[in-house]
């Protein structure tokens, strides 16, 4: 037996080999982070003629493993506007903290106004390019909702590489090849979003829900929506999918038990 | 006074034989020229208040704020050296998102308070500073509710080994007031500055300690105390300026914020009429200058 | 690239139910996965005539086989005093990673601005071209990874134009195609505008062929031009669509006119 403080609660050396104390190392290359680890899928928005209807499930998952059940992806900001994460969860959660430090830094003055969605956005992206720029990225892809400076609808994207780009409607991750093409069908441009009802905007972003749970493995039927207008964000963070039908499963063929 | 010629009050953190820091009692004096400066603490939340003088005609009303938010739940007011205010405010922002950073929880008023009160102690320990010339009253809401860390993604376990405890009270209303030694107390009711004695006989009348007044009482009569007391320093012109913390059902949920225009005129005419009620009362009250204040002139 | 999204605990990451074992030994150092660059394709165009020059980009931006947006501008008005930018007298057009074209843009835009301030002047297209090449130059060991093509008139009040590849390496041209249907576009000017292999009719073979005279093109049509040009360009390359946003740098200041393209 070793008696050796240091030694105290370690594994055996002789039964486990000495500790492999390399990742404690605080010389050599900085490390960065060069993958997501605990991550979260799509999140879909699409704007209506006075707002804009967000939505991203509740799950964060461990690679195939569905870890967190219970994770709020929407995260409101000032409240005057939505950001929705999908990727790394904490990176998310630093990057949630970095915009309370600064809606406390902007109350410091009593000026009145806040920052708006368009605001945010700018900020955010600008953060994400600094980090890709760094070689430390935050693994995200996010979505900002919320208005713009005249009061109009805003809705738009940023990724961990500081790319960024506004549309009618945006889906990040599984959502841009599977969403995207329904939410584009309701609001095919500008024009015809602006003239969407808040109730066709909440049912298009409900049936991607639907259509994102029944193919996206990395999914979960427990999902947070929000609607952004001029009067505040209305955010449900507890929703269950409705209406499912996996009538068209047993058509499915070539993979899974069914090979033929 | 007794300090003159000795030498002992001619450098910082040097005692006199008799055990006082001059540097700290002269700190004093420049409080107790400041505009008054109050707080009080309600049931439901906190108000502070404080009598703007104007030095000049040419200064714009409602600028120059001189009560300052430290967080989202927290403010602060000072009287004297207005510089000395702004550099405590700076200082206070800074401890209080530092907690964040390390607790991912927002700093309790206590916590606060007490940062404040070893940083303010810390200026009366070597000759190269000089202590503090204001007096600080800090106010805030500490959340009722068992507060998400910052950044939680989850709720955790509604029942069980870290479930949430059915009944358990948390936070409530926060009041301190941290002088230029260091020295800080929680009060029910805090005043500084030129009125400080009027302004603390009005807030005893008030019997804060039972708990029983509302917020929207607080403003009013913070209002009128600060009318009350600028009886002490009538010659110059001044401006109410007043802020509040709520409880998180209250009008600012929660924040500190500006008390709104129509309520704080409201309660300025209140004040006025309060003060036009008893003018005969405040002559008197002028002349008898307390005890206390006498001792520390010696 | 694989490694970029590979979740496998032989490279640090969570573990799949099914097999996915890497092809490089376990042990072996570690190239970094993370790559600071995407294409978000589109392409860009500009000409410059006798008294003005035409900057043209199509506002489709990609990911992959992804549409981004239909409407992403890649031509900016650059150094005005203004929001709007409505007295700006420079434009320029990025394409490749739009990040990137994007802090290119509002640098060169903050400089051009502050050139303004203190000489009380606009920037010359001569002097900004310089700058710009300093500044992509700057970054010779991360590059900017953007193709950029500066416009305006110069002290003459001619058309300018100058292109950069993402280093800073320029040229000042009559015309260049740059971005995604960079390859499709640039032969078809080289014969549109240039009037490469154009001769005389009758006027021989071999080295008796006479080249056809070499004419500056009227405004109305060089924008024909360009709108031939992307329309020819949407049709073969699926980067390059949805909308044409054209900038014309005349005298009395910059016109912008968009135009839709083919969405397919």
């Amino acid at each position: 037996m070793n008696h050796l403080p240091q030694a105290w609660g370690r594994p055996r050396d002789d039964v486990y080999g000495a500790y492999d104390s390399s990742y404690l190392q605080s010389h050599g290359p900085n490390q960065h982070t060069q993958q997501p680890i605990v991550t979260g899928t799509s999140v879909i928005a699409l704007k209506f003629q006075d707002g804009v209807v967000i939505a991203a499930d509740n799950l964060a998952s461990y690679g195939s493993l569905a870890r967190f059940t219970d994770v709020k992806r929407l995260r409101k900001f000032a409240g005057t506007s939505v950001v929705g994460f999908g990727g790394d969860v904490s990176d998310m959660q630093y990057l949630d903290r970095l915009l309370n430090s600064l809606d406390i830094e902007e109350a410091y003055s009593s000026s009145g106004h806040s920052l708006n969605a368009k605001n945010l956005h700018t900020y955010l992206s600008k953060v994400f390019y600094k980090r890709r720029s760094d070689f430390n990225p935050l693994w995200n892809q996010v979505l900002v909702v919320g208005l713009d400076d005249d009061k109009k609808p805003f809705l738009a994207s940023a990724d961990l590489l500081g790319t960024t780009f506004s549309a009618p409607s945006l889906a990040t991750g599984f959502g841009a090849h599977l969403a995207q093409p329904l939410l584009r069908k309701v609001a095919p441009d500008e024009e015809t979003a602006s003239k969407l009802s808040k109730e066709q905007a909440l049912a298009a972003v409900k049936e991607s829900m639907k259509v994102l749970f029944y193919r996206d493995a990395r999914s979960l039927d427990k999902y947070s929506i929000a609607i952004i207008t001029a009067d505040g964000i209305d955010l449900k963070e507890d929703e269950k999918l409705e209406n499912q039908s996996w009538a068209f499963a047993d058509q499915i063929r070539g993979y899974g038990t069914q090979v033929n | 006074m007794t300090s003159i010629g000795t030498g002992y009050d001619l450098t910082n953190s040097v005692f006199s034989p008799d055990g006082r820091n001059f540097q700290v009692e002269y700190a004093v004096k420049a409080v107790e020229n400041g505009g008054t400066s109050i707080g009080i603490r309600c049931k439901d939340g906190v108000v502070l208040a404080v009598e703007k003088v104007i030095s000049s005609k040419l200064l714009k009303p409602g600028a120059n704020k001189r009560i300052a938010t430290i967080d989202r739940h927290m403010g602060a007011v000072s009287s004297g050296l207005v510089p000395d205010g702004r550099h405590f405010v700076s200082r206070a922002r800074d401890e209080a998102s530092s907690w964040r950073k390390v607790y991912k929880t927002p700093i309790t008023t206590a916590d606060l308070a007490s940062r404040m009160g070893g940083y303010l102690q810390a200026y009366t320990l070597y000759s190269s500073v000089r202590p503090f010339g204001i007096t600080a009253i800090v106010g805030g809401w500490d959340s009722e509710l068992e507060l998400p860390v910052d950044g939680q993604v989850g709720s955790g376990p509604s029942i069980g080994a870290g479930g949430k405890v059915e009944g358990k009270k948390y936070g409530g209303p926060g009041l301190y007031m941290i002088e230029p030694s260091g020295l800080y107390w929680g009060y029910y009711g805090a005043a500084t500055g030129k009125g400080r004695q009027t302004a603390k006989a009005e807030l005893e009348k008030l019997d804060l300690a039972a708990g029983k007044l509302s917020l929207e009482d607080g403003v009013k009569e913070a209002a009128r105390i600060i009318y009350v007391a600028h009886a002490d320093n009538k010659d110059k012109e001044f401006e109410l300026e007043m802020t509040w913390i709520s409880n998180l059902d209250g009008p600012t949920k929660g924040r500190h914020e500006e008390v709104p225009k129509e309520i704080l005129e409201e309660a300025e005419r209140l004040a006025k009429k309060a003060l036009e009620g008893d003018d005969d009362e405040e002559e008197t009250k002028e002349d008898d200058k307390p005890a206390e204040e006498d001792k520390m002139e010696e | 690239m694989a490694a970029m999204f590979s979740q496998n605990p032989l490279m640090n990451g969570p573990n799949y139910s099914f097999n996915q074992t890497p092809t490089t030994a376990a042990g072996d150092n570690k190239e970094h996965s993370f790559y600071p660059y995407t294409d978000n394709g589109g392409s860009t165009l500009a000409i410059s005539g006798v008294d003005f020059t035409i900057i043209a980009g199509d506002t489709r931006s990609t990911s992959g086989y992804n549409i981004n947006t239909r409407y992403a501008p890649k031509v900016f008005k650059i150094g005005g005093t203004t929001s709007s930018q409505e007295d700006a007298t420079l434009v320029l057009s990025v394409v490749g990673f739009a990040a990137d074209g994007e802090a290119l843009k509002e640098r060169l835009d903050a400089i051009v601005k502050m050139y303004r301030y203190q000489h009380g002047k606009p920037m010359s297209v001569k002097a900004c071209a310089q700058r710009l090449s300093t500044i992509l130059y700057g970054k010779r060991f991360f590059p900017y990874y953007v193709t950029a093509i500066l416009g305006g008139l110069d002290e003459e009040g001619k058309g300018a134009i100058y292109s950069y590849d993402p280093v800073g390496s320029y040229e000042r041209e009559q015309c260049r195609a740059a971005g995604a249907a960079a390859s499709l576009i640039m032969p078809f000017l080289d014969n549109q505008v240039n009037f490469k292999n154009q001769y005389m009719p009758g006027s021989g073979v071999g080295h008796a062929l006479q080249e056809r005279e070499k004419i500056p093109l009227p405004r109305s049509e060089v924008e024909d031009l360009v709108k031939d040009a992307f329309d020819s360009a949407v049709e073969r390359h699926i980067e390059v669509g949805d909308g044409l946003q054209m900038m014309i740098i005349t005298k009395d200041g910059i016109e912008e006119i968009y135009k839709p393209l083919k969405r397919d």
